[in-house]
């Protein structure tokens, strides 16, 4: 990841302006720590934090054009950058940086910056954070260019190929594995992670990074001492051969992070900032390793309907149309998770299940097949664990392939969340939060933990518009607002935790005493 | 390096003094990119953000005794621990890095401990037992740190100013070479070398013993558990550091991890002279040599965060100190966490120009020793920050205890410059690497005066500078800059601006005192403007004028300059001569 920030037509061109530009972009700088380039032209200012996995020693930004009429300024990666330079065949090109294409390709140049987190070819958008757009000066509009079949809702009806889903995820992991420098996965040890790391070391040996950096992948995992996660990753890790590194933190560490944490991931929402904090965490462990990019698992329970509410949709159409408002939505959280926590200490995060050519491909199938059927013996996430059910040359063992397992908060430890909440609840008294709604009128925390997230938010980012950047509204157990009409329990019932709600009682938290039932609340947010 | 702070005794014990101190920890985050670690025994908070280099796996701090008693935050590397913890048989140790041990030195010697210390470091140590504290910095202060009281009876310490400015009411750096003891409630000096009283040593100059003090000094140096490199400008002091590393880099645990081909770095403007100089040392040491290229812009665009990072106003160290901060960022994105640097040699030796003009040889020595004193506020200080910055440990084998010890020890006739006996500045030291069998560097470069920092980079480094400072300082604005700053006033546009910006990041007045000021010519003390009394009359605050040089000579490169009965290429060396604040 890098940090870009452009002001454009602001009508000054004097130093002081400069000086503010460089300064607000210095606030970028953990983002890009490895070089920063600034180009100004009169009044327009493209401002770059360099992260420099492709081609480090010659890609520094910002990118220009051949005559240097068309500047860019771009936070990502082009995988598909060598495909497209060979069909520039009469340009030429500066630098051997993935971005400079985007220069190229912008044929109408004349005064036309293209300001943009990441401009459309290869990936889908969600990986990046909200202001994924395109500006042309002339025109003064945002427009999608995004349009892919599913983006409508209207629900597909290609039969479930798994062959068709297996290549498709595994070309999605190999053209990530595009580096100049180490990397790394994310493995908690559950099935999106350690899919993605048994891809990813079985086709390392090809790849140009193992070249360079050796063919043994390296693996992450972080969890307070004794954490399912640890366990879990430690499994697959034995399984696969990959080079583990586990990470451990105390309550006490990720209390003191997480004013930090909020202040990077820029969000007051409960389950985010729970996750991210681990997440947090370990990047600066990862980073100190010499690691600068890493794959995660990111976006699979969104694409075919792995959160435990799903358990009820009413019908395949809800199901469908509810995976595509999980996705649309994905920006607003676990990407931002996963982008911002990594890019706090200058990692990149790169998140295979957001393919564009991936999506398409998993969102065509008929949702029928990604209902979760007990009776069928269909748990959720079924059409991807089939996919990779290879008994010849199994990706991973049946019963981790099959396993539930924690989701990311509770996953690194059980106290984790409890002693989120106990330091809440002894920093937030209850006429705190008895005037919540008159202090913070909108999305009104509803707990102590939110209040206490809540507070830290709007010392950092008083604007109303800031606030207004994180989403709110009635959830169960991370489900979207309108899927909590899919049980009129749901709705009806204040508890903000949804573990009642869910039907699922208090002490099954603890004990995790059934699989299945653990996995349920694990799925919990706070706020209605 | 890594960033300390700690908070002693202030009275409060809340979450939100907790939530205070881990804020103001994370402002020297820059210096420990690799985990942070909060301590808190009551009222006492010890803060540490940390740069893994030796020990990375489990390393992490506060670190304590046996029993948890006593706790320690470090900044800094020993490079004797193994010995050190040898000497403590009965002492079990629960990490393997090298500042663990100092709480078991404590708890074994009481106070007295730190000159069994060999290396660079400042820590604070907490002896719960009895809520008593000590706090020290390595002798010639290679690791910054600064001291603060709050209205609240604490006691502040921190590595960078910025980590206690705000909540002191007063605050000062940290004298080096001394510790401050909670029980004593004042400073003592433990550092207490021979050459500290400024008596003239007798010892006649024996080049191998000097050679094999300075060897032994970068080979202690090497000892680390990640990449690391030499900063190279192609000078005599880092071409040294460099030829020697390269030379013993083979036997090292270093080579085993990390391979026996060192690395070398150099940043310059395009086509400048270091580049050049460092290009030939590199190519005949045979390193990996990596070049950087910085444009005036990019040097300018820095400066605000330079002035922020270095915390200073003296215009020489922010002229020096850019490139080396845009340099150490290049660096660290390359995943090489450790550089050896050159600094030092210019004082132990007297290898500024206006020592030419040392009127004798008590005079000459005292200046060297007046200059090691200050070094603290000028090139350890800008070594220090410029690397940190960027999570970038700097080494400086110069500024080595035993290897400052020999060498301040030489008869100082030894080092006065004697142009008709050949003796260019430096002798003693070029003298000493003189090796016709296993040549050290090539005799030209042994004996090459080179350009000092700030020029090297570039001519038009300085000269890019002073036209940015004139175009946002007006002359208005200097008219009235003895009221505005009536401490170290401002003499020149370029000094204006730097102030201004420091200013803005450090208003109070204990930070404008942590700066040095006072009349100098070309580097030198106040004291040493007496040398010539041509010096301290003269108003024109370059400089040049007063060490007899015409200005011209600066773009000519003329090859001589008789005026200033110096040796030739002098002009060279200008930049630095320029840089001269009027008393």
């Amino acid at each position: 990841m890098c940090g870009i920030l452009a002001v454009l037509g602001c009508i000054d061109n004097s130093q002081a302006k400069r000086s503010r530009i460089i300064e607000l972009s210095r606030r970028l700088r953990h983002r890009g720590p490895d070089w920063s380039g600034l180009h100004c032209h009169q009044d327009c200012y493209l401002a770059h934090q360099r992260l420099a996995i492709v081609d480090p020693t010659s890609g520094d930004q910002p990118l220009y054009n051949e005559d240097k009429t068309v500047v860019v300024t771009v936070n990502g990666e082009i995988y598909n950058h060598k495909q497209l330079r060979e069909k520039l065949t009469s340009h030429q090109f500066r630098t051997g940086s993935d971005c400079e294409v985007i220069a190229h390709l912008n044929k109408t140049s004349k005064l036309h910056f293209s300001v943009n987190h990441f401009l459309s070819f290869p990936d889908v958008v969600h990986v990046h954070l909200y202001y994924h757009f395109l500006i042309n000066m002339s025109a003064g509009e945002l427009r999608r260019w995004y349009n892919p079949p599913w983006y409508s809702e209207h629900i597909p009806s290609t039969p479930y190929d798994p062959l068709v889903l297996r290549e498709a995820f595994e070309k999605a992991v190999i053209k990530r594995l595009m580096t100049d420098v180490p990397f790394g996965v994310l493995l908690s040890g559950g099935l999106d992670s350690s899919l993605v790391a048994s891809v990813a070391s079985r086709y390392m040996l090809q790849s140009e990074a193992a070249c360079q950096w050796g063919s043994q992948l390296h693996t992450f995992c972080i969890g307070l001492k004794g954490s399912p996660d640890l366990k879990a990753a430690r499994e697959v890790a034995n399984y696969l051969g990959t080079r583990h590194h586990e990470f451990h933190f105390t309550v006490q560490e990720g209390l003191d992070a997480l004013e930090e944490v909020i202040y990077h991931t820029e969000t007051y929402d409960v389950t985010t900032i729970r996750a991210s904090t681990p997440m947090f965490l370990m990047s600066r462990k990862i980073k100190s390793l010499g690691v600068k990019m890493v794959l995660s698992g990111e976006g699979s329970d969104e694409i075919f309907g792995g959160y435990l509410y799903f358990h009820k949709a009413p019908n395949k159409e809800e199901f469908h149309q509810e995976t595509c408002r999980k996705i649309k939505a994905l920006h607003l959280y676990d990407c931002l998770r996963a982008n911002k926590s990594t890019s706090a200490w200058g990692v990149e995060a790169r998140v295979p299940f957001l393919d564009k050519e991936f999506i398409n491909i998993a969102m065509s199938i008929d949702p029928e097949w990604k209902m979760v059927r007990p009776d069928l013996g269909r748990i959720e996430k079924w059409v991807l664990r089939n996919a990779f059910d290879d008994d010849q040359k199994p990706y991973l063992p049946k019963h981790i392939l099959y396993r539930q397992k924690e989701q990311f908060s509770d996953g690194v430890g059980y106290s984790w969340i409890d002693g989120l909440k106990d330091h809440a609840n002894e920093h937030v008294t209850d006429a705190m939060l008895m005037n919540a709604s008159f202090v913070y009128p909108e999305n009104t925390p509803t707990t102590k933990e939110g209040y206490y997230y809540r507070a830290i938010f709007e010392k950092f980012f008083p604007k109303n518009a800031a606030r207004s950047t994180v989403p709110g509204g009635p959830s169960i157990a991370c489900s979207t607002a309108k899927a909590v009409e899919w049980d009129a329990a749901w709705s009806k019932n204040p508890d903000p935790s949804g573990r009642a709600a869910l039907g699922v009682h208090e002490c099954a938290y603890e004990e995790a005493v059934d699989e299945k039932n653990a996995n349920l609340i694990n799925g919990t947010t706070t706020a209605i | 390096m890594c960033g300390i702070l700690a908070v002693l005794g202030c009275s409060d014990d809340s979450q939100a003094k907790r939530v205070r101190v881990l804020e103001l920890s994370r402002r020297l985050k820059h210096r420990g990119p690799d985990w942070s670690g909060l301590y808190q025994h009551g009222d006492c908070y010890l803060a540490h953000q940390r740069l893994a280099i030796i020990d990375p796996a489990s390393g992490d701090q506060p670190l304590y005794n046996e029993n948890q008693a006593i706790v320690v935050t470090v900044n800094g590397e020993i490079y004797n621990h193994e010995e050190l913890r040898k000497s403590l048989p009965n002492h079990k140790f629960r990490t393997g890095s090298d500042c663990d041990v100092i709480a078991h030195l404590y708890e074994e010697h009481g106070e007295n401990f730190v000159d069994m210390l060999d290396g660079m470091f400042s820590f604070v140590l907490l002896d719960t037992r009895d809520d008593s504290f000590i706090v020290a910095r390595d002798a010639i202060g290679i690791t910054s740190l600064y001291i603060g009281w709050g209205l609240d009876g604490s006691v502040w310490i921190s590595s960078e100013l910025k980590g206690l400015n705000d909540d002191c009411e007063h605050f000062e750096s940290f004298p080096p070479g001394h510790m401050y003891s909670s029980k004593e409630g004042g400073f003592r000096r433990w550092y207490n070398p021979p050459w500290f009283s400024e008596a003239i040593p007798s010892a006649p100059y024996d080049p191998l013993v000097l050679r094999r003090a300075f060897e032994s000094a970068v080979i202690k140096r090497l000892m680390t558990d990640v990449p690391f490199g030499v900063l190279l400008s192609g000078g005599l002091d880092s071409s040294l550091v460099a030829s020697i590393t390269a030379r013993h880099l083979a036997g090292t645990k270093a080579a085993k991890q990390w391979g026996a081909q060192l690395h070398s770095f150099c940043v310059g403007l395009e086509g400048s002279p270091d580049l050049k100089a460092a290009k030939e040392v590199a190519d005949y040491l045979g390193t990996v040599h990596h070049e950087f290229h910085f444009t005036v812009q990019d040097g300018i665009d820095a400066i605000e965060d330079v002035i922020y990072h270095i915390e200073t106003y003296d215009v020489t160290t922010i002229r020096a100190s850019t490139p080396m901060f845009l340099m150490s960022r290049k660096i660290k994105s390359l995943g090489v966490k450790m550089v050896i640097s050159g600094e030092g040699s210019d004082e132990i030796f007297g290898g500024y120009l206006y020592f030419h003009k040392a009127p004798n040889k008590e005079e000459f020595h005292r200046e060297t020793c007046r200059k090691i004193k200050a070094l603290h506020q000028y090139d350890c200080l800008r070594a220090n920050k410029s690397t940190s910055a960027w999570g970038l440990e700097a080494r400086v084998p110069f500024l080595d205890k035993e290897f400052i010890k020999v060498a301040m020890d030489i008869d100082p006739e030894w080092k006065m410059i004697k142009p008709e006996r050949g003796r260019i500045e430096k002798w003693v030291l070029r003298r000493a690497f003189d090796d016709e069998e296993q040549p050290y560097l090539p005799k030209h470069i042994l004996y090459r005066q080179k350009e000092q920092f700030s020029d090297g980079v570039g001519y038009s480094w300085i000269d890019g500078l002073k036209a940015h400072a004139s175009q946002h300082v007006t002359d208005k604005m200097m008219l009235n800059a003895s009221h505005i700053f009536p401490h170290n006033t401002p003499t020149t546009k370029e000094a204006y601006y730097y102030r201004m910006i420091f200013e803005r990041f450090f208003p109070q007045n204990s930070a404008r005192l942590t700066v040095p000021g006072g009349a100098s010519v070309a580097c030198s003390t106040a004291k040493a403007v007496e040398w010539d009394s041509a010096w301290s009359n003269n108003l024109d605050p370059s400089g040049r004028a007063a060490l007899g040089v015409h200005l011209s000579a600066y773009d000519q490169k003329l090859t001589t300059v008789s005026a200033a009965n110096v040796p030739t290429k002098i002009i060279d060396n200008m930049p630095r001569i320029m840089e001269v604040t009027a008393p």
